[in-house]
């Protein structure tokens, strides 16, 4: 009994040493892929922002295109986002090289079958979510200048409202990309959603009702004026900013 | 009519503009405009031969009746502009080959509603161009204090104190060119209409500063300014303001050389009633935006000029009143986000409005309180000239500490 115990303890602990010992060179083909990929990223990306510097890329972005490409920009600088889109697409060469060599030295693993097209939704989802967040954060601001201009009072609420609407829903998109969730993600993007909007609707509707009441009274008086009225507002000369 | 020292009255020289021909580019102008206009000409030019350019959309000039010395010359446009109250690029290159075609030695590009401009005023005009060596003559208009508010808080101000030039429209709509300039602003104007954008907005005198062009003003008296459709306040001053930080930007290697200040212009006494119903409601604009702006007004303007505005959001209304230093290094900080990009160009612009309408009411109680208008303007301008180095300094230096 106590040799079978022991024989069985020796054998996993063999197998176990033994799936160690396979699974360290892998990963240490993944980092090393890893880490070689980074360095090249980073001299592709100090060599990519040395041409563009020199061939005053910055400036010709800015002199022949709209503001897009500068306004997504870090820093506002187009050279620098190019740069940075160099690294990353390097470091993510380095992670599926990685993988698939890790796969490669492990006997019989299938990883990389699951974990790449899990890694390409990753980056997607990543992609997804960057952009949800600067379009959250764009027409945020759009909102509330345009508001502030019209002068809504609740100018906050609305842009609060807008960027809570697009962040919610670049949740869902992305936990749809990684398939997280299922039904349940569908459903609570739904109410939330719909919650958002109806929230919204109400806040405006009902805090409008004065706005309303006070343009409709306006427009009455403006066409009925009460003659000889000490009341009614004297004509001035208009304004003309230009 | 008044005079600049560097003006030329029209009224005592009939027949100052008789050297070469003159060619007068004209906007598409109504049936009824157009006999006006060419009858004004006729009196302007009763023995000199003038070529007159007219859009070929204008009805045909021979059905005219008009003197024999007034040519039309009916031309296709190479460059068509939606916006008619102001000069756009497309009018500079059209009148640029029409001068071009009918061989003219100097030019006047008049903007719409011409036909309510005196003959003296374009004899006046024109003879600032071919009497003289002036290269760009400009319009001086004779607005009410509650006209042209844009162009007396921003285009200006900016103007004098940047590119050191003393035209009082930057952005008049009647011009006199020669050749030379007439040739500068169409390779201006079609580097713009390439990018398709025909309705973007030129600077002549920044261009005329920039070449060391002689510059004059001529002052044309009344005349029916042209205003903006239906388009709002925010579009209008974002699509201004943009064009003109623009330019800043472009020519930002000659301004920050250019140095010196421009005597200011004689004006004279008049004050406006205060108008409690107008401030009120550009303060409440102020105010709204005060406390929803703020946090989007920081990413741009430096703390000193924060807490002016902290300090402008309490005060009362009938003692509003804006510094001139506090708006010059407003419009100037606007300006150096706009080049650094600090902020989407359209979120900065929009943001700029509710400052702007804090001004003009805080120009409107100054003026009501007994100020002229004028004298407000030039004090106004003369801030910005002495803020210049600031805006230098940051737009050498961006990333410095600045209180």
């Amino acid at each position: 009994m106590w040799q079978q115990v022991n024989s069985a303890l020796s054998q996993s602990a063999h197998r176990v040493l033994f799936k160690l010992a396979s699974f360290l060179p892998g990963l240490v083909a993944l980092l090393v892929a890893v880490l070689l990929l980074a360095l090249v990223g980073a001299a592709v990306a100090a060599i990519l922002r040395r041409i563009l510097t020199s061939a005053k890329f910055d400036e010709r972005v800015a002199r022949n295109s709209t503001d897009a490409l500068s306004d997504w920009s870090p820093s506002g600088s187009p050279t620098l986002l190019v740069a940075r889109i160099a690294f990353w697409g390097c470091i993510a060469l380095g992670v599926i090289i990685g993988i698939s060599a890790f796969d490669a030295s492990s006997n019989g693993s299938q990883i990389s079958t699951f974990l790449l097209p899990y890694l390409t939704h990753s980056v997607g989802a990543i992609v997804l979510l960057i952009i949800g967040n600067l379009v959250a954060r764009f027409l945020e601001r759009s909102v509330l200048i345009g508001a502030v201009n019209a002068r809504l009072q609740y100018a906050r609420f609305l842009s609060l409202g807008i960027k809570w609407l697009v962040l919610v829903l670049t949740a869902a998109m992305v936990l749809d990309h990684l398939e997280i969730g299922g039904a349940i993600v569908e459903l609570a993007f739904g109410i939330l959603f719909g919650g958002i909007v109806l929230t919204l609707a109400l806040a405006v509707g009902l805090g409008s009702r004065d706005i309303v009441s006070r343009s409709l009274e306006k427009n009455v008086e403006r066409t009925d004026p009460i003659p000889g009225d000490p009341e009614s507002p004297t004509p001035s000369e208009p304004l003309r900013h230009f | 009519m008044a005079s600049t020292p560097t003006q030329t009255d029209a009224a005592t020289q009939p027949t100052a503009a008789k050297t070469g021909s003159l060619l007068i580019s004209l906007p598409p102008l109504a049936n009824g405009a157009l006999d006006a206009m060419l009858s004004n000409l006729a009196t302007a030019f009763p023995t000199q031969t003038v070529l007159v350019a007219t859009p070929a959309t204008t009805p045909n000039g021979e059905a005219h009746d008009k003197p024999d010395n007034i040519h039309l010359v009916p031309y296709t446009p190479a460059a068509t502009s939606t916006t008619s109250w102001v000069l756009t690029a497309a009018d500079y290159l059209n009148n640029f080959k029409a001068a071009q075609e009918g061989h003219a030695t100097a030019c006047l590009l008049l903007g719409a509603e011409c036909q309510s401009l005196s003959p003296e005023a374009i004899r006046a005009l024109a003879a600032e161009v071919t009497g003289s060596s002036t290269d760009l003559a400009m319009a001086y208009y004779n607005l009410g204090p509650r006209e042209g508010l844009v162009n007396s808080a921003i285009l200006y101000p900016v103007t004098r104190a940047l590119f050191c030039v003393r035209p009082r429209y930057p952005l008049a709509i009647d011009l006199g060119l020669s050749p030379r300039m007439a040739e500068r602003l169409a390779i201006v104007a079609q580097k713009y209409i390439s990018t398709n954008q025909n309705d973007a907005l030129l600077w002549p005198a920044a261009e005329a500063a920039s070449a060391n062009y002689a510059i004059a003003e001529v002052d044309i008296g009344a005349r029916t300014l042209p205003q903006p459709g239906a388009t709002d306040l925010n579009t209008l001053l974002a699509q201004v303001t943009g064009s003109l930080f623009s330019e800043v930007d472009t020519k930002a290697s000659f301004w920050q050389r250019a140095r010196g200040t421009q005597p200011p212009h004689p004006f004279t006494i008049s004050t406006i009633p205060a108008e409690g119903r107008d401030i009120a409601h550009m303060l409440d604009a102020f105010h709204l935006a005060y406390s929803n702006l703020h946090e989007i007004w920081a990413l741009v303007l430096p703390p000193n000029s924060l807490l002016g505005l902290k300090r402008l959001s309490v005060t009362p209304a009938d003692s509003f009143h804006m510094p001139d230093n506090l708006w010059a290094r407003i419009v100037y900080d606007f300006a150096l986000a706009y080049r650094l990009r600090t902020i989407n160009r359209g979120h900065l612009l929009g943001a700029l409005t509710p400052l702007y309408l804090a001004w003009v009411a805080s120009h409107l109680v100054l003026t009501g309180s007994g100020t002229p208008p004028e004298k407000h303007i030039q004090d106004l301008a003369s801030a910005f000239e002495t803020d210049k180095p600031y805006l230098v300094s940051r737009w050498r230096w961006p990333d410095r500490f600045n209180p």
